[in-house]
């Protein structure tokens, strides 16, 4: 340590004494001690180094910088399962129904993540084909009801023998025809 | 490699290279382009292809075309049996996406004739425009003008229409 600052005194005395020797230039070696302006190697780019006044980008970076984040924390590893499954798995071939065999209603498609939602996640195209032709004889059966309810009404209250439209009247044996029996009281 | 196309539905034309004579002592950059391609493009695709192929090869899978029954037409249902309007109703839909994909393949065959052809294509390829027309007049005078919310019972009405207007004019 006390040799480094002995060499570093002796080159500094020797760059003082002649600056303009090859050997003297202490600017690659130890550093801070002779300034040599004549051979400063200029690196600011052209131009005067100013200090630029702009608002603060820091909250638009942090905004990208969380939205790469965010997207990335799911989005990578999406893509490297989905191509996991298209290297490893790979999609489904052409071929044709062989005889007496009945496929399943996923062996339809192509990609086997839609095989897979198909088989677990969807009902059968059979299944929704039948719940919707369930809920159009529901309608229909419905329908037909009113319908008849209507015509019902309609006979009930122009015949008037069924039982509706029977408006309650007091009873006959009620009615006390004893004044009425001797006129000339 | 997936299969290539049908060859007898979409035929190439014959080769027309001519014999190799050379004459002169440079190298022909035509060859030299090919087989820079070959080697820096073609070799390295087609065998990672192949080693994504050899890794998959373990479990094969397959998918077929779905066949569906023939189900009674609108013109064979009962007034108001709303089930066998709705079984008509899809049978027509799967009807129509066929008929449209029939028009897609007719015209895709047109296209490919007259790409072949060059500028000879309106003497070379009769067939394939003479059925092309025949397939549009027939899609259009039955889906023609139906629109978005087509349905059965609107292209029956319009083949009624049809009728009727065959009818008064052989009248």
């Amino acid at each position: 340590m006390v040799g480094m600052s002995l060499l570093r005194s002796a080159a500094a005395f020797a760059a003082r004494l002649s600056p303009l020797k090859a050997g003297n230039n202490a600017a690659h070696i130890i550093t801070r001690t002779i300034p040599r302006t004549d051979k400063v190697a200029i690196r600011w780019g052209h131009g005067k180094k100013m200090f630029v006044v702009k608002p603060s980008d820091f909250y638009d970076r942090r905004f990208l910088r969380l939205l790469q984040y965010y997207i990335l924390l799911t989005g990578i590893p999406v893509v490297v399962f989905v191509t996991a499954v298209n290297v490893f798995i790979g999609e489904a071939e052409l071929a044709e129904i062989p005889e007496g065999y009945e496929p399943e209603h996923w062996e339809y498609y192509k990609h086997p993540i839609t095989r897979w939602i198909v088989r677990n996640i969807y009902d059968s195209p059979v299944k929704d084909y039948e719940k919707m032709m369930a809920a159009i004889q529901i309608e229909k059966e419905k329908a037909d009801m009113r319908l008849t309810q209507l015509e019902v009404r309609r006979q009930m209250r122009q015949t008037g023998d069924g039982p509706w439209f029977q408006v309650p009247t007091l009873d006959k044996e009620l009615i006390d025809h004893s004044p009425k029996s001797s006129p000339d009281n | 490699m997936p299969k290539d196309f049908d060859t007898e539905v979409y035929p190439e034309p014959p080769r027309q290279t001519p014999v190799v004579d050379k004459q002169t002592a440079l190298p022909n950059p035509a060859l030299i382009l090919s087989k820079v391609f070959y080697y820096t493009v073609d070799l390295p695709v087609t065998t990672f292809r192949d080693t994504i192929d050899s890794i998959r090869s373990k479990n094969k899978l397959v998918y077929y075309h779905q066949k569906f029954r023939r189900v009674p037409d609108l013109t064979e249902c009962q007034e108001g049996d709303y089930p066998c309007y709705y079984e008509a109703e899809m049978q027509w839909r799967r009807d129509y996406k066929v008929d449209q994909e029939i028009v897609k393949v007719v015209q895709e065959r047109m296209r490919a004739c007259q790409q072949r052809e060059g500028n000879s294509y309106e003497q070379n390829c009769t067939k394939e425009i003479q059925q092309f027309h025949e397939v549009t007049k027939n899609f259009q005078s039955r889906y023609g003008d139906l629109g978005a919310y087509a349905s059965a019972k609107k292209c029956l009405m319009k083949q009624k229409e049809r009728m009727m207007a065959a009818q008064a004019q052989s009248a």
